[in-house]
């Protein structure tokens, strides 16, 4: 089979598991989650195998498929993997059979429905990274939604449909302000060349006025900036994690915001590089912001899911510091970052869920010296924490450091050129870290150290198959931290590619 | 007079008025008003067929010249219109056994052919008398309470106000350009003389109370709630799609200019914005139906300021999905005895426990009139936006879009007492039909595919 067949197999089982599952009889609950395991554990198969065989000397695109969808706008059904894409399609489906898996003792209701959405929002996301047409792009990017809207609105927690509504309206207002600018973007460039086209190799050339795209840009960034979340449009992110079960939650942190992140790796950037390289000291600003902004709010919380929840917000502002600083470092490790923050903020709102699971809480004054209660459990939460602060060895600090790093190279010829913003800022962003530290460690004290203190007891300590679960977390975390070069090298030359895009020039003149 | 080709070219129609004869020669000979349903089905699914034939040999012919035109567009138009109307049928069995009921539905169908095919007002007028005539009937048919009979009348009493509109338009412009032609309009466009303007304005002004724009939506959810299921269907579909045909049919290809732009552009921004706004507040499934529709009717009014290809194309597309969609709907609303109650939005709360399959595909139905990918309601919304910022109104396209973000909360609020909301221990259960089940398929089958392979038909338009 030709890889780009495999490719497209990939894309498109969670469909066939989807129609599957919705066509299957009621009541066989069992085979509804051992299938949907099977179809999970399959997908990662084919992508562990193409992700061997991605060969990251080669620029651009691989495993290609490319059709004609709708002939008469120039719109291609057309998927490949690149180099920014290759490692988050792999954080998808590596995430996938363990969502499942996590959600089995969880999820009692609706089960056939559950794992048919799980599957719907699994071939939305791999679409979206996966996606090379721009209206591909925006009906996988929409299309995240609906799974999304139900998985919270039916499994969540008390206020579920305040949270769902909140997140899908939130999403939404900013998808149609992109879906304008989308419009406008490919109407440009039919204009200017007469051929109509969505490619994004075609939108890539494409030459506006700075004035347009700071425009456009600022369309699209409105919705990345909500999916990132960037303060201060981060407030249906608390909401969303709290009130979404497990599973949504994992999904949420580990796939869904990277959404926001690579959006603006892949269009929102380099399809502007003039307004993007104006509104750069805003969005560095903003990232900082976030990182900080996040990192105390998660200080101060009492739910333990919340305080994951703040710290997406804190970490993905690396990524976008990362993105921002245009420095080749600083782009290997916002994508580094953000394969991390998917397994670190996964794997901790994996552990919460089971926690949630055996007592029915997620207040952080309930527990107490839960080491002596669940040993194992303790362990592999200890791991996580150290990997959510960034412990050498582990992937949060490549991630991070990598980041901090770029941001520096980048700020210093600036500062010695007597521009000091963006030092400060790099400066300030180190701050997070020691935040960071902080209301993990802080976490972690509480909740396993000091007098044991439990909902109900005795409870039982971890089971197979959660203890499956988290090892395979904590081997990823741990092979991304010490044997960061693989990723890396598959992602050199598309980073590459992507801080020229950026830093090239394609409007002569001076900017507005 | 050449009748072989009126035999021809009028083969829809002809079919339509043999199945209309025969339920009616039918019930004078067995006595009773029975069994109307077969034969109706029969002969909309003859006539759908015969106009589809008529678009792929690509047929052209003017068996009445000046009036009456029979091309790819007009035979393509027809077999929208009478598509649609299958579904309709197929959910008005269980509901509607007598003869009467299918004779109107088809004589309305003829009407809206009638629409389609004309090239003069008169034509144009005759079509869309027939086509609506029937339907106030039909609203009563169902007497389902109280308040049927007021929105009929309310309904007779505002078209009866378009009709005079559309005549006086008619008139207007005949004494300006001393001619019956619907070119008259397209040619009124083009000059700023007020007499001109004025014609076109009350004609554009009565397309627009046919179609329930604001602010001349006001009969629309009285008389949807009045009727039952099947007729609100029925009009928000078939009939809503007649009257965007026939304003396709007048506007043609002319660009739309100032000022006649503000008519066209603010009003169906307005429409869109108020239908998605006043919707929320709805309890009643189909008023909350007649607000999305008002909203629609904004969309497809909108597709005008577009240019002249891209009109048929994003109407057309705009049509079958929208079409499709709310029959959809309708087709898997759970029903039972007593209509006022199981009319409530409430009554759907817990669906999808009870009965998943319907839960289902109301929700498709829902996201797809919102507009969300992968659906086919967005390829529809993306065609007419495109071609409204393609013309050159990107203000227009942006607040547009702006509006529709407004309808997405309600679709949703559809979704979420289906599937999130606790059942109401007391909602009737309502037993599943076996018609409105082969509905339900006959909308979703071409609608995934039109999910899947949009460009298929984009491409034929």
């Amino acid at each position: 089979m030709a890889d780009s067949t495999i490719l497209n197999l990939v894309l498109w089982l969670p469909v066939l598991g989807m129609v599957a599952l919705l066509l299957s009889p009621r009541g066989n609950d069992s085979a509804v989650r051992g299938m949907t395991l099977g179809v999970m554990l399959l997908q990662l198969a084919l992508t562990a195998w193409l992700y061997r065989r991605f060969d990251g000397s080669v620029p651009g695109l691989q495993f290609e498929t490319r059709v004609p969808w709708i002939g008469d706008w120039g719109v291609y059904y057309h998927i490949g993997l690149d180099g920014l894409n290759v490692l988050l399609v792999a954080l998808t489906a590596f995430l996938g059979p363990l969502v499942v898996a996590g959600a089995f003792s969880a999820i009692q209701k609706s089960v056939k429905l559950f794992y048919a959405m799980v599957f719907f929002i699994q071939f939305a996301m791999l679409g979206t990274f996966l996606a090379q047409d721009l209206f591909l792009f925006y009906v996988f990017w929409e299309a995240m939604l609906i799974p999304m809207f139900l998985i919270i609105g039916i499994w969540g927690g008390e206020r579920r449909i305040y949270a769902t509504l909140k997140f899908v309206l939130y999403t939404a207002f900013g998808s149609i302000l992109m879906l304008a600018a989308v419009i406008y973007l490919v109407y440009a460039l039919s204009q200017s060349t007469g051929v109509p086209s969505f490619a994004f190799a075609d939108l890539y050339q494409h030459e506006l006025p700075v004035g347009v795209q700071g425009w456009l840009l600022a369309a699209f960034a409105l919705s990345f900036a909500i999916k990132v979340p960037m303060v201060p449009l981060h407030t249906w992110l608390p909401d969303a994690h709290v009130e979404a079960p497990t599973a949504g939650s994992v999904i949420l942190a580990g796939v869904l915001l990277k959404m926001g992140t690579y959006g603006f790796m892949k269009l929102g950037f380099p399809l502007f590089p003039d307004a993007t390289r104006l509104f750069t000291p805003a969005l560095m600003i903003l990232s900082v912001v976030s990182i900080i902004y996040g990192a105390c709010l998660a200080l101060v919380q009492t739910d333990i899911k919340k305080i994951i929840a703040y710290s997406s917000i804190s970490h993905l502002g690396y990524v976008m510091l990362g993105l921002v600083s245009l420095d080749l470092l600083g782009i290997q490790g916002a994508i580094i970052q953000m394969v991390s923050h998917g397994l670190v903020a996964g794997g901790l709102f994996m552990m919460v869920g089971m926690i949630y699971e055996r007592c029915h809480t997620r207040e952080l004054a309930a527990f107490g010296g839960l080491a002596k209660l669940l040993p194992v459990y303790s362990v592999f939460f200890m791991i996580l924490t150290l990997a959510s602060i960034g412990l050498p060895t582990t992937s949060g600090f490549t991630g991070e450091f990598m980041v901090l790093m770029g941001a520096f190279n980048a700020a210093w010829p600036q500062f010695q050129a007597g521009d000091s913003l963006p030092l400060v800022l790099a400066v300030s962003a180190v701050a997070g870290v020691v935040l960071g530290a902080l209301y993990m460690l802080w976490l972690a004290q509480r909740l396993l150290f000091g007098a044991v203190k439990a909902p109900h007891q005795p409870f039982t300590d971890l089971v197979a198959r959660e203890k499956a679960i988290l090892l395979a977390f904590v081997v990823a975390i741990f092979a991304l931290g010490l044997f960061p070069q693989g990723p890396l090298a598959k992602t050199e030359l598309a980073a590459r590619d992507y801080q020229q895009r950026v830093l090239a020039s394609r409007v002569e003149g001076p900017t507005p | 007079m050449n009748w072989s080709v009126i035999l021809t070219s009028m083969l829809p129609e002809h079919l339509l008025l043999v199945g209309m004869l025969a339920i009616l020669g039918l019930e004078i000979r067995s006595g009773h008003s029975r069994d109307g349903f077969a034969l109706a089905l029969l002969s909309v699914g003859a006539a759908a067929a015969a106009a589809l034939w008529l678009f792929v040999t690509g047929y052209l012919a003017e068996p009445f010249p000046q009036h009456f035109l029979v091309d790819p567009a007009s035979s393509l138009s027809k077999a929208v219109l009478i598509a649609l109307a299958l579904p309709v049928l197929l959910i008005s069995r269980d509901d509607f056994a007598e003869t009467p009921y299918y004779t109107l539905v088809l004589a309305s169908l003829y009407g809206a052919c009638l629409v389609v095919s004309s090239t003069s007002f008169p034509t144009l007028f005759l079509g869309i008398e027939i086509m609506s005539l029937p339907v106030y009937a039909l609203v009563l048919l169902g007497l389902l309470r109280a308040q049927s009979t007021e929105a009929a009348l309310k309904y007779l009493v505002l078209g009866g106000a378009a009709t005079a509109t559309l005549l006086m338009g008619i008139s207007l412009l005949y004494g300006w350009s001393g001619s019956l032609q619907i070119e008259a309009f397209g040619a009124a466009l083009q000059y700023s003389d007020p007499l001109a303007m004025a014609g076109a304005a009350l004609i554009v002004a009565a397309l627009f109370l046919k179609a329930a724009v604001v602010p001349f939506h006001a009969w629309a959810p009285d008389a949807y709630e009045g009727a039952s299921a099947p007729v609100t269907a029925f009009m928000a579909t078939v009939i809503k799609a007649g009257v965007l045909l026939a304003a396709l049919r007048i506007f043609g290809t002319t660009p739309v200019l100032q000022p006649m732009l503000g008519l066209v552009a603010v009003l169906p921004l307005l429409s869109m914005a108020w239908g998605n706004l006043a919707a929320i507040r709805q309890v009643s499934f189909r008023r909350m139906i007649a607000y999305s529709s008002i909203g629609h009717a904004g969309y497809l009014f909108y597709a005008l300021l577009g240019d002249g290809d891209g009109r048929w194309q994003a109407i057309v597309f705009y049509l079958i999905a929208y079409g499709l969609m709310n029959l959809l709907a309708f087709a898997a609303l759970p029903r039972g005895a007593d209509d006022e109650r199981q009319d409530r939005l409430d009554a759907l709360k817990g669906l999808y426990r009870r009965r998943p399959f319907s839960a289902v595909m109301i929700a498709i139905a829902m996201l797809s009139l919102a507009g969300l990918p992968p659906l086919p309601g967005f390829v529809a919304k993306f065609l007419v936006f495109k071609n409204v910022l393609a013309a050159g109104h990107t203000m227009y396209a942006v607040a547009g879009l702006v509006a529709s973000y407004l309808g997405i909360y309600f679709y949703l609020r559809v979704i979420q007492y289906m599937f999130m909301a606790e059942q109401d221990p007391a909602a009737a259960h309502g037993s599943p039909r076996r018609y409105a089940l082969a509905a339900s398929l006959l909308c979703l089958v071409p609608a995934v595919l039109l999910m899947f392979f949009p460009g298929w038909l984009i491409d034929r338009l």
